[in-house]
């Protein structure tokens, strides 16, 4: 186990992932379900996107807490602009290691 | 609108449609092999990650998560609920799917299921062929599992100070991501993510609550407070 520690972890994340794609293909009662639930299920990826960024994108840099927030940032901004993700993604890289030099 | 009815989806077609999403994996698909590589993994150890999960956010959650030291409950219930949309997907494909799929088959072209398959393959009006769907998901995966492989061995010739700063490449893709959302939604998306925001900053500092947690609590009552503040009649999604 010590060996691998990621292992497990990684066949897990796995294994939820597969199941919610199998789910639709063997059972049909995500058709019916009712409206508010089905609604709320469907914002749940935009939901998750305030969680995936803070408080982490603050944390992570300790005391150059600024540096990721402002490189994040860039990244919205430019993302906004233009339909891109790579672009956004490269620059807060390089936006972030400015600040941290 | 092409006569599609008229001839069968084939394989080729199916690769030539996800050509542009094998553009689009692949640099996000490095970001994620820089983070594995971040987090202390090895490169089969990321490949089999990319191979087995085949989820872009999905995965980079789980790799926060794993790295943040959360209980595999918390990791499971997490994934599981940020990769919930695929079985509404799957079941729209589903209906579109031609008839008497089965076993293996069935199960492997639902795991090829992402954002992006989706949206490509339900632009066609008549029945989905096997070969299509397979072709299609078969492009996009092999951009995706490539791109982590090269990711990861591009982070070993990266300089420390800049190892520090590709820190920030998960944060910023979920905000490129937050930004077209908001483009193409309006400020329903920048409501639903600030409730969200807070909410998992509170839980986090001031109750010291486990990230994993932290985050389906966060998750769900923001999308119950967007699904009782948004009016059927927005057509938000």
């Amino acid at each position: 186990m010590n060996t691998f520690p990621f292992l497990t972890p990684i066949l897990i994340s796995a294994l939820a992932t597969f199941l919610v794609r199998a789910l639709p293909y063997y059972a049909s009662f995500l058709d019916r379900l009712p409206r508010f639930l089905s609604k709320s299920l469907r914002l749940l990826p935009i939901a998750a996107l305030g969680p995936l960024i803070f408080p982490g994108v603050i944390l992570d840099f300790q005391e150059h807490w600024y540096a990721g927030l402002i490189g994040i940032l860039c990244a919205a901004f430019i993302a906004y602009r233009k339909n891109s993700i790579i672009i956004p993604i490269l620059l807060s890289i390089l936006v972030t290691y400015l600040l941290l030099l | 609108m092409k006569p599609e009815t008229l001839h069968r989806l084939t394989f080729k077609q199916g690769c030539q449609e996800g050509f542009p999403i094998f553009v689009g994996y692949f640099p996000t698909a490095m970001a994620f092999g820089l983070v594995c590589r971040d987090l202390g993994m090895r490169i089969w150890e990321a490949v089999l990650f990319s191979v087995t999960n085949f989820a872009g956010s999905g995965q980079f959650l789980a790799a926060n998560l794993i790295g943040g030291g959360a209980l595999l409950a918390e990791l499971f219930i997490s994934v599981l609920l940020v990769n919930l949309r695929y079985s509404f997907m799957g079941a729209e494909l589903n209906r579109n799917l031609e008839k008497g799929i089965r076993g293996w088959r069935k199960a492997l072209l639902a795991h090829g299921t992402t954002d992006e398959v989706f949206s490509v393959a339900v632009l066609h009006r008549g029945p989905i062929s096997k070969e299509y769907l397979a072709g299609l998901e078969l492009t996009a995966y092999s951009g995706w599992v490539s791109g982590t492989a090269v990711g990861f061995l591009v982070g070993m010739i990266l300089p420390p100070a800049l190892q520090l700063a590709v820190g920030v490449t998960l944060y910023a893709m979920f905000s490129s991501l937050l930004a077209q959302e908001f483009h193409q939604k309006g400020f329903m998306v920048l409501a639903i993510v600030g409730v969200s925001a807070t909410l998992n900053s509170f839980l986090i500092l001031q109750c010291s609550l486990a990230i994993g947690w932290s985050f389906v609590i966060s998750m769900l009552a923001a999308s119950f407070f967007g699904a009782l503040t948004t009016s059927d009649s927005e057509e938000v999604l």
